[in-house]
């Protein structure tokens, strides 16, 4: 990267540092209290006042079986809508960003269009079409209300990494003899990753997170979010703080695992 | 967005537990006492013990047509019996205490799926609306929703009648309960558990006694008074202030002095927010002075914090109930009714009564409660005297057109 | 700077058929590609709406199935012309279907119902009717809620920008090999529920919490009173917290697509500049800004648009008179059992979103809408 050629320079670059600190530190601020108040141990239903730090709730995590249950059903149903979504929608991004090709815009129209229509306007209007087809409201129905509003994210996100793709690059490919299929996975897709995965990541957190939609379209299968409103109106107890701990940690292990095998693979190539 | 769930007594053994284990120890004579053998209870036990505290996951709040669910075997004759009720109603089998269902179980060897995935007046009618008016079933046998909606299922012809004949402890119903204003035949329903609306406040932060609805509107506590986005108990007790009486309201007209009231207030910033049943948390931290509020939810919280109190105002409170009945079509009637005639039993209602900690419908209640436990007996928030039921009022049952007239201006309001 | 591939339709270049003469499916391949497109899409609509059912639901699912089958069909036997034109149909097809059946479908039976007039309150079928009163009563009765939905919306919008940016850039540029890692952390927080964060805000925004608390402490809740981000002591239930929370919930929407874009620029693009240009600032404003605008673009949509339609922060943190348009559909369709009017609250909200961002996506210049 560029040096700062000046004190002045030197400032602004940590303040900007500084910035980008604080807002880091804003994202993960209910994080915090998240993770703070699961070692709560509450006077009645609703942890929300600190009274005094206790380890019974980490005792035994997953003591509250339908909301384990619950975590489960949405980790299970978030990890293949995010799988289909992601694959659905990268190739409407390509195709979108590749190609002209009469109605583009028509196209394009109807991806964002989803984005606009409240949730509530979607779920409701899905369960009517699941009602009018017979179809039995549960797991399949959700995946499938998932995967729908998950599509247009997943393009839009690819779409824009893959508008600046030079796809000059493919043509050169084929030209030196490659085949369309080996040219995209050895050059397309590895320039694209990036943007899919970051598409995939928020994609994920979508699923995870939705609560209107898989309302209307659960039938009796039970998320995660679903289950935390219901029992909110009833408790709020340390035990879905421990739970969403729990996800954190796995989560940044994952990252941290990540990270580390990307630093070692490094390492691996240089001293070659 | 939700009327929610109004009813929450304290699944939490927290400190408060002092009454709780006397009372455990004892009902647990007692519970063992009308039962048969301990083996059988294990064997029935397991299945309903799951049911009932699985909550929402075991729900089969997908309505289907009876026959296509799998979840209640058994044809008209009743083996077998669902009930679908609130969160947190009924008790449970814990600490040495068995609980009702598994008691009714062991008592009358019908199969019994208890779940708690009614947690919204609001959300379960949407999700009943599109099969029961079709003229489908659902699959529970038994739903207990609150008195309006009660009255509501009434009018649209959607619940059976109850077989009363085989339900001979219906005898035992309070009398300011029977033939209710949401069940004028009362041949629809019979009230699970009751209730008051009133006002609850938190002492430290009003610094004063409050005695009236009017304390709500007192600007000392502007921008720290909560309502209830229940519209009865809110609109009711500020009616009742105004002197007008909710329990014969006909039309709209009569209601538009306390609506033209709290709009007011609302446009003066004095109520901070309409609140489900999450008041609670508001009221003990201070944030709300003052609320409406459910006389079952304030006995939990006063006894963590013994600032919080519940008062009935002078000018009157309301009465509620969510009542059990029958969806029509519903297939275990037989089974319904037995379930019915059990928990209507003084000596099982007691047990009820003294966990859920609500206003049990039925008399000769306090008697058993305080062989249990005394101090509970002599609540007056659970066993109210004459002169408190005198003071409480039960909303009339509106008509479709005036109903919806009164949903859309308390929309309008709360700002929805 | 996109090097896209050209199609020529209408030229006669198909070569691998073996034979002299080119059919016209041969000539015209997009027209058969698209044709295809909107015949199985508006088949799948028709099935969806319920306008075919029984035997003729079943006949329409069997051309759909018969159009794609074409597809691939034409696609095999045509030479590599025809596979390269009709390649972003075939790319289409899956996600747009599904689309198609899952969202248009129930589009259209929701356009029915806002056009319909409800017999009674509980009925279940509405009676179509053109019953355009819907529209009316949506415009005229929830004035106040659409306005602080779009006012909320845009300042949370803005903040979002304000805060994302700096730190998808420091992220893009100062990350290093740390890259990865630091924008899985900006995404980490969103695995936990929406509610659970939204309530926790509740938490710590109480007239207790460990915000206001701080701010007490620090002496600044006059001036923030002044200036209307506080209410008197109080700084739960006041716009700003709904503000707040819509903000916090919606920015890694802003930050990924922001970072994506920055991500892939070129670092020498930079330092070429910064040679020619004295300061960091004009290189800045003048390569790496403008190379951004499609993150900032695609990050505006999604976070102005779920934004408008939010309900939930209101409802945690928000009092009776900071109400958006998303509680008033809720409680149509929930509460006051309205669909026709709710549906119809919905299309105008959508409506007044699409001339939004088609108004926004000229002023961006940028050529289409996505």
């Amino acid at each position: 990267m560029s040096e700062p050629s000046s004190r002045r320079g030197t400032v602004a670059r940590w303040g900007l540092n500084g910035f980008a600190a604080v807002a880091l530190f804003y994202l993960f601020m209910p994080i915090l209290w998240i993770v703070i108040y699961s070692f709560n141990k509450p006077v009645g239903k609703f942890n929300f006042i600190w009274q005094e730090f206790t380890l019974d709730n980490w005792g035994d995590p997953f003591k509250d079986e339908a909301l384990t249950d619950a975590l489960w059903e949405s980790l299970k149903i978030a990890g293949i809508s995010t799988l289909i979504a992601t694959v659905l929608g990268t190739m409407i991004a390509i195709a979108l960003a590749r190609y002209k090709f009469a109605g583009v815009g028509l196209l394009a129209f109807m991806l964002v269009l989803p984005l606009t229509t409240p949730e509530i306007v979607i779920g409701s209007s899905l369960a009517t079409l699941f009602l009018g087809q017979d179809v039995d409201r549960g797991f399949r129905t959700v995946i499938i209300a998932h995967v729908m509003f998950q599509v247009s994210f997943v393009a839009l996100t690819v779409r824009a990494r893959a508008r600046g793709f030079d796809f000059g690059l493919e043509q050169a490919a084929q030209d030196l003899g490659a085949s369309p299929m080996r040219t995209f996975w050895k050059i397309t897709f590895p320039l694209l990753l990036p943007g899919i995965l970051a598409a995939a990541l928020l994609a994920f957190a979508l699923s995870i997170d939705d609560f209107i939609i898989t309302l209307f379209n659960a039938g009796s299968v039970s998320t995660f979010p679903l289950y935390i409103n219901a029992s909110f109106k009833v408790s709020f107890s340390p035990q879905v703080n421990v739970l969403a701990t729990t996800i954190l940690i796995f989560s940044v292990a994952l990252l941290g695992a990540g990270m580390l095998w990307g630093v070692y693979r490094d390492k691996r190539t240089k001293a070659i | 967005m939700t009327t929610p769930n109004p009813r929450v007594p304290n699944p939490f053994l927290g400190a408060s537990s002092l009454s709780r284990r006397q009372l455990i120890k004892r009902a647990g004579v007692l519970g063992a006492a009308g039962l048969s053998l301990p083996a059988f209870l294990a064997a029935c036990g397991g299945s309903s013990d799951d049911d009932a505290s699985s909550g929402t996951s075991a729900t089969g709040s997908s309505p289907g047509t009876a026959a296509a669910s799998g979840s209640s075997p058994g044809g008209g004759g009743g083996d077998s019996l669902y009930f679908e009720n609130w969160p947190a109603y009924i008790d449970p089998t814990e600490d040495g205490l068995t609980g009702t269902v598994d008691r009714f179980v062991a008592a009358t060897g019908i199969d019994m799926k208890y779940t708690e995935a009614y947690n919204d007046n609001n959300e379960y009618f949407a999700k009943i609306q599109p099969v029961l008016g079709n003229g489908d079933t659902i699959d529970p046998d038994i739903i207990a929703p609150t008195s309006w909606l009660t009255g509501r299922l009434i009018q649209l012809g959607w619940l059976d009648k109850l077989p009363l004949d085989l339900i001979p402890n219906a005898a035992n119903l309070r009398p300011d309960l029977v033939k209710p204003t949401w069940d004028p035949t009362g041949e629809y329903s019979l009230p699970w558990q009751t209730g008051f609306g009133g006002i609850a406040y938190n002492l430290d932060v009003t610094g004063r006694e409050l005695t009236s609805a009017d304390d709500l509107f007192d600007p000392e506590f502007k921008g720290k008074i909560g309502m209830l986005l229940e519209m009865r108990d809110t609109m009711g007790i500020i009616m009742l202030s105004l002197g007008i009486d909710i329990s014969t309201l006909t039309d709209f007209a009569t209601a538009e002095p306390a609506f033209a009231k709290l709009e007011q207030a609302k446009n003066d910033g004095q109520i901070r927010r309409f609140t489900g049943n999450d008041y609670m948390n508001d009221l003990s931290t201070g944030n709300f002075a003052a609320c409406v509020g459910w006389s079952g939810d304030v006995v939990q919280l006063a006894r963590d914090n013994p600032a919080v109190k519940f008062i009935i105002p002078e000018q009157g409170g309301t009465a509620w109930a969510d009542a059990m009945v029958l969806p029509k079509g519903a297939v275990n009637r037989d089974a319904a009714a037995k379930w019915m005639d059990f928990v209507y039993d003084p000596v099982q209602a007691a047990q009820i009564t003294a966990w859920v900690q609500y206003i049990s419908p039925v008399a000769g209640v306090q008697e058993e409660v305080a062989k249990l436990d005394p101090d509970l007996a002599e609540n007056p928030l659970l066993f109210p005297d004459e002169e408190t039921i005198a003071r409480t009022h039960i909303f009339a049952n509106l008509s479709e057109e005036v109903e919806a007239e009164y949903d859309a201006a308390f929309s309008a309001i709360t700002g929805a | 700077m996109t090097a896209t591939i050209e199609t020529e339709p209408g030229t006669p270049r198909a070569r691998s058929s073996g034979t002299g003469r080119t059919s016209w499916w041969q000539r015209h391949p997009q027209r058969i590609g698209l044709g295809s497109l909107i015949l199985s899409g508006v088949l799948l609509i028709a099935v969806g709406t319920g306008l075919l059912d029984g035997p003729l639901a079943i006949a329409a699912l069997f051309v759909v199935l018969v159009a794609i089958v074409a597809l691939i069909m034409v696609a095999v036997m045509g030479g590599l012309e025809t596979r390269r034109a009709l390649a972003p149909y075939g790319l289409l097809n899956p996600g747009m279907l599904w689309l198609a059946l899952f969202y248009l479908a129930p589009l259209f039976t929701l356009l029915r119902n806002s056009l319909s007039t409800l017999p009674s309150r509980f009925a279940i079928d509405a009676k179509f009717d053109w019953n355009f009163g819907n529209y009316a009563d949506a415009f005229t009765d929830f004035q106040d809620q659409f306005i602080r939905a779009f006012l909320y919306a845009g300042i949370a919008t803005v903040l979002t920008i304000a805060i994302g940016y700096p730190l998808a850039y420091v992220i893009a540029f100062r990350g290093g090999k740390y890259r990865n890692f630091l924008i899985g952390l900006v995404i980490i927080p969103f695995f936990t529920s929406y509610l659970i964060r939204t309530i926790a805000w509740q938490s710590m925004l109480a007239d207790q919490g460990a915000v206001t608390s701080f701010l007490r402490t620090i002496h600044v809740t006059g001036f923030l009173d002044t200036i209307g981000i506080m209410d008197g002591d109080k700084l739960l239930n006041t716009p700003a917290a709904v503000i707040g929370g819509l903000t916090y919930n919606f920015l890694p929407f802003m930050i990924l697509p922001i970072y994506v874009s920055l991500e892939k620029i070129d670092v020498h693009l930079v330092e070429a500049a910064k040679d020619l240009y004295s300061t960091s600032v004009s290189a800045f404003r003048k390569i790496v800004f403008p190379l951004s605008l499609p993150g900032v673009f695609a990050g505006t949509l999604l976070t102005f648009i779920p934004a408008s339609g939010d309900f939930v922060n209101q409802l945690y943190l928000g009092n009776p008179n900071t109400t958006m348009i998303g509680n008033s559909i809720q409680d149509q369709f929930l509460v006051q059992n309205n669909v026709p009017l709710a549906s119809a609250m919905s299309f105008v909200l959508m409506a007044i979103i699409t001339v939004f961002v088609l108004i926004y996506s000229r002023f961006f210049g940028t050529d289409d809408l996505v």
